[in-house]
């Protein structure tokens, strides 16, 4: 049975695309096979933070349109071979499709592959409408800012509203050192406020900064904190009972002393 | 903000002024009650409970809408002016 999961916010830059391309990538990783689509119509993205902006042929209008066959406009991945890009076109506008094609479209991607990843645009109309039309799922991504967790509420209350269950959660860009000092808002602040399950906590990191810079995803890289939390998220998306862990900032004073022994504190259990 | 700030009471940790902003903003967001009408709430409210307590300063009445656990609470604070007692 496959399924397909759209990753959505309201507000804009909380990290939607990013999160898209590394649980798409960490699934792939499993030995899935993987879609990840990009639903912006008109602001592609999607294909720049995977690095495969130069192999775009056809896109998704393309397919709804009949231009092309939906194998056609499939990019496969640099690094997994099960891992394929749909990406949005990015002359058009977000009316160049309707929630019945990407209805049709998913349900063509399912008979092809285990998981369908929709990134969805920002917003909440037409363009968020369509990106989880075709969903079983939905996944919402925050950071602990006072304007996305807002946005995050209102996107809650409308996927309740279209009948696509209860969504999860992902924290993104939590500054643990931060929310130690009270100057940014806590797991629980934000799981209180949202009354919704968490799937995982993205640390902060700079390494995605340079990850998106050459095109490839943090997953990628064993040392970024972020990619595996992305790792993790992946794994209890896929089912598995993995506790959540908070990869912790810049490592204190006593990290640093156990590291210096080679031991290494991989993060702190929430 | 520094760590003797928060020590010392000086100033309140930023997380819980974000948390509790966003609190009044969520709560303000699902129950649509704008500005004005809260302004007409006030209003209708002073008026009738003059009919019953001549005292009510109307000026002086403050609603407020705050969120709770399971259920939002709309919260009206009504004084009263102490006017003299007649023997």
């Amino acid at each position: 049975m496959s399924r397909v999961i759209t990753i959505t916010s309201g507000k804009g830059g909380v990290g939607k695309t990013t999160s898209t391309a590394n649980l798409g990538a960490a699934l792939a990783m499993q030995g899935l096979k993987v879609a990840v689509v990009d639903a912006d119509i008109g602001l592609r993205n999607l294909d720049v933070v995977m690095g495969l902006e130069n192999r775009i042929v056809y896109d998704l209008v393309d397919v709804v349109e009949g231009r092309c066959r939906l194998r056609q406009a499939l990019i496969k991945d640099k690094h997994f071979p099960d891992l394929c890009l749909l990406p949005a076109a990015q002359t058009r506008d977000k009316d160049a499709v309707t929630a019945d094609d990407m209805i049709a479209l998913t349900n063509q991607l399912r008979a092809e592959f285990d998981y369908v990843l929709i990134d969805s645009p920002a917003g909440i109309e037409a363009g968020f409408r369509n990106a989880i039309a075709g969903a079983d799922e939905v996944l919402i991504v925050t950071t602990p800012e006072v304007a996305a967790v807002r946005d995050a509420d209102r996107i809650i209350g409308l996927v309740e509203a279209f009948e696509k269950g209860h969504p999860r959660l992902i924290i993104n860009r939590l500054k643990p050192r931060m929310v130690s000092r009270g100057e940014m808002m806590s797991i629980d602040d934000v799981l209180q406020i949202l009354a919704i399950d968490l799937i995982g906590v993205v640390p902060d990191d700079e390494q995605i900064v340079t990850s998106t810079n050459r095109g490839e995803v943090a997953v990628l890289d064993r040392s970024s904190r972020a990619g595996r939390a992305f790792v993790e998220i992946a794994r209890r998306l896929a089912g598995e009972d993995v506790p959540i862990t908070v990869f912790d900032d810049n490592p204190g004073l006593l990290n640093r002393i156990f590291g210096a022994f080679g031991i290494r504190p991989r993060g702190s259990e929430r | 903000m520094g760590f003797l700030d928060t020590l010392f009471g000086k100033r309140e940790r930023s997380s819980d002024i974000a948390r509790d902003r966003l609190l009044t903003v969520l709560v303000h967001d699902r129950v649509k009650l704008t500005p004005d009408m809260m302004e007409q709430l006030k209003a209708d409210l002073s008026a009738v409970i003059a009919r019953y307590v001549p005292s009510v300063d109307a000026g002086a009445i403050e609603v407020t809408l705050l969120r709770g656990e399971s259920v939002d609470h709309l919260k009206a604070d009504i004084p009263l002016r102490r006017t003299p007692q007649k023997l």
